[in-house]
């Protein structure tokens, strides 16, 4: 006695593609998928923006002075602060008296005043409660690279000569540290968008498969093409819709990233997005087919939470561990299907990944693609038609017995 | 021709269809009747195929059924299923589209039918926004929208009125006139107008099969005798007939041994007669008589 889920010789086939059209049109519109995805641009670009806003505005600090010789300094001590962060810049300010300048700095005006020493002897950084070691460090060694020259003049020495061999260079073995804080945030976005997108379309093919069941709809649907059909039809909508979300997201970072003229952190990143769309189809797939059988699990919405609650952990997890493992942990676990998807592009945006792991990866997750769906038709198959309470997961996997289903 | 060949259902210890053969002819309503839990509504999906029997077989115009044969029924199930949030032009031309119907007929195929119930203007409402009758009309379209082969319908009448449901017989009869139409109802009068087959079906098992005509005739047969002006109390003498009730000029008899002819004969030599008529039994009476 064959039943619907028989798949038949030609009806039926290709009808996977009316399903998921019909997955398409109807998510792209809806309201929600119209907000969030908004959201998610809104917030990306917010991102692109914020970084350029931080990363590029120049820092002026004001140094207050009563002196020729100190306004001197605080130029020099500029250029010195230049040399070692390319954002700050030092201004003085000229006051008529000590008093005058340290009014000037308990009222905020400047950020530390150059005074000469209460003793008479040398100087000192004036400051309310603190001052910045930028300004410390640059303004000492402006202050002492002018006395010294200036006492040199006067002792008639040859400064040149008295420290000649005295430089210290500076070579950069890791270079890219510079761009540490640019990478990191690469890496915490991937996984963050990530986890909200497969969490949300996810929640969406389960909450359209139990929709059907719920409304009975799937009965009709079931006499009408074969439920592996519904099941393809539902992936293929799903992953269409996840993987355009995530392609323009990827295309909004990039043109937000050259359109705020920041191509060196495009060059750091971009191979990264590139990685990251390539992992997130294989593991959106992947655990597509695992949403709609959590939604066939469950009967009605209210269902829907414990059904789809694995899924939710198995997400979860990942974004844990990329948030708070340690390197070796990571490593290893990068590797494993799905979790890759979070992990692999946030290493590729931390720094290089060995190509044989990345190999490793993909094949694992295209492994399970293949296995995650074959288990997922057997029990949506399973489970479609089934109404009433939850189905327990063992229940579901244990082949329909006419006798007792 | 669509055949239920001893097909059984158990749910756990209890079982809710037990051997059950029928078959629905093309061309021709079938009711499909019993009370409550009687298993109409089990047998049907398993006569669709969204319910794997336990035992038993069926059979599409003599050999085993397939998942294609049954691709081209046209199904309302007992509970109610459409997509409550899509417009209803959409969401029928969606139901033509699984069926294989290209985008531009599946969409003229679904204004016809709701051309028909007068829904055109609303084609692009959302379902939820229907009244239920409406909604109704809707899932009867749906079931109709592939031109089926043939029509499996739980219930379709159930909370219409009267003239909703005369346009929905009118619908099945011009869209499915020449296929085997099974579909079950409470509504026995209905049933009674509407049928030319009859299923009954008690606790599981099938109580009485075939023709209306058929269930009518094998049973015995009921005349009215009305007297002109003398009392019908004598013909509780007369030999072949039983009277089941008198009053006054009029008696109510089913034939024991006598034919229609001799009866007629026998009231007309003893004086005046109004009349002498067939009592057409209603079906509620046979209903009521084989599932006691």
């Amino acid at each position: 006695m064959s039943t619907q889920s028989t798949t038949g010789p030609a009806a039926g086939r290709g009808m996977w593609r009316v399903v998921a059209e019909r997955e398409v049109s109807t998510q792209v519109r809806s309201k929600a998928f119209l907000i969030q995805s908004g959201l998610l641009l809104v917030g990306l670009i917010g991102m692109v923006v914020l970084y350029t806003f931080l990363g590029d505005r120049e820092q002026t600090s004001t140094v207050g002075v009563v002196d020729e010789i100190s306004a001197t300094a605080v130029d020099e001590a500029s250029t010195i602060a230049q040399a070692r962060d390319g954002n700050v810049v030092l201004d003085s300010t000229t006051y008529d008296d000590v008093d005058a300048a340290e009014d000037a700095v308990l009222a905020g005006d400047v950020d530390a005043a150059l005074l000469p020493a209460a003793s008479g002897e040398g100087y000192e950084l004036v400051g309310d409660d603190s001052v910045s070691a930028t300004i410390t460090q640059s303004v000492s060694a402006a202050v002492s690279h002018l006395v010294t020259t200036a006492n040199a003049a006067e002792q008639d020495v040859d400064l040149a000569a008295l420290v000649s061999g005295a430089e210290v260079g500076q070579r950069l073995l890791d270079a890219d540290a510079d761009d540490a804080g640019l990478r990191q945030a690469a890496s915490f976005i991937f996984v963050l968008l990530f986890y909200v997108t497969a969490l949300t379309f996810g929640l969406t093919i389960a909450g359209s498969v139990t929709q059907e069941k719920e409304s009975r709809v799937v009965e009709i649907l079931a006499a009408s093409v074969p439920i592996r059909a519904l099941l393809w039809g539902k992936i293929a909508g799903a992953s269409v819709l996840a993987i355009g979300q995530t392609v323009v997201l990827a295309l909004a970072g990039v043109i937000g990233l050259v359109a705020t003229g920041n191509l060196d952190a495009l060059g750091v990143i971009g191979p990264a997005i590139g990685w990251y769309v390539v992992f997130f189809v294989l593991g959106f797939v992947a655990l597509a087919s695992l949403w709609s059988v959590a939604g066939a699990l469950a009967s009605r919405q209210q269902d829907l939470g414990g059904a789809t609650a694995p899924l939710q952990i198995i997400l979860f997890a990942p974004y844990l561990i990329a948030v708070t493992a340690g390197e070796g942990v990571r490593t290893v676990v990068s590797m494993l299907p799905v979790v890759s998807t979070m992990l692999m592009p946030a290493r590729l945006a931390e720094g290089d990944v060995p190509a044989w792991q990345l190999a490793v990866a993909i094949l694992a997750t295209l492994m399970a693609a293949v296995l995650f769906v074959r288990l997922g038709a057997r029990v949506y198959e399973n489970n479609l038609l089934r109404t009433g309470n939850r189905i327990s997961f063992r229940e579901a996997w244990a082949r329909r017995a006419p006798a007792d289903a | 021709m669509l055949q239920a060949q001893s097909l059984s259902r158990v749910f756990g210890g209890l079982t809710a269809v037990d051997e059950v053969s029928f078959h629905v002819r093309p061309g021709r309503m079938t009711g499909f009747v019993g009370a409550n839990g009687a298993g109409k509504t089990t047998t049907m999906r398993m006569l669709m195929g969204v319910l794997a029997p336990s035992s038993g077989s069926v059979t599409w115009n003599g050999s085993p059924i397939g998942a294609e044969d049954r691709r081209g029924f046209g199904y309302m199930p007992e509970e109610r299923g459409l997509y409550p949030r899509m417009k209803l032009a959409e969401q029928l031309s969606y139901f033509a589209r699984l069926h294989g119907f290209s985008r531009k007929d599946a969409l003229s195929r679904a204004d016809e039918l709701l051309g028909f119930f007068g829904l055109d203007e609303r084609r692009d409402d959302l379902l939820d926004n229907l009244s239920l009758g409406n909604q109704q009309r809707v899932q009867i379209a749906a079931a109709l929208i592939h031109r089926p082969t043939a029509l499996i319908l739980d219930e379709p009448f159930s909370g219409l009125d009267p003239l909703a449901v005369d346009a929905m017989v009118e619908l099945l009869q011009r869209e499915a006139a020449d296929v085997p139409v099974l579909f079950s109802s409470h509504q026995l009068e209905l049933v009674e107008r509407l049928c030319d087959d009859l299923v009954i079906l008690s606790e599981g098992h099938v109580v009485a099969a075939g023709s209306v005509d058929e269930l009518r005739s094998e049973r015995e047969e009921r005349y009215r005798v009305v007297l002109d002006g003398q009392d019908a109390a004598w013909l509780r003498d007369l030999r072949g007939v039983r009277v089941d009730d008198v009053d006054g000029a009029t008696a109510l008899l089913t034939l024991d041994g006598l034919e229609a002819a001799g009866l007629t004969r026998a009231v007309v030599e003893r004086g005046p007669v109004l009349e002498v008529a067939r009592v057409r039994r209603p079906l509620s009476e046979i209903f009521r008589e084989v599932t006691r």
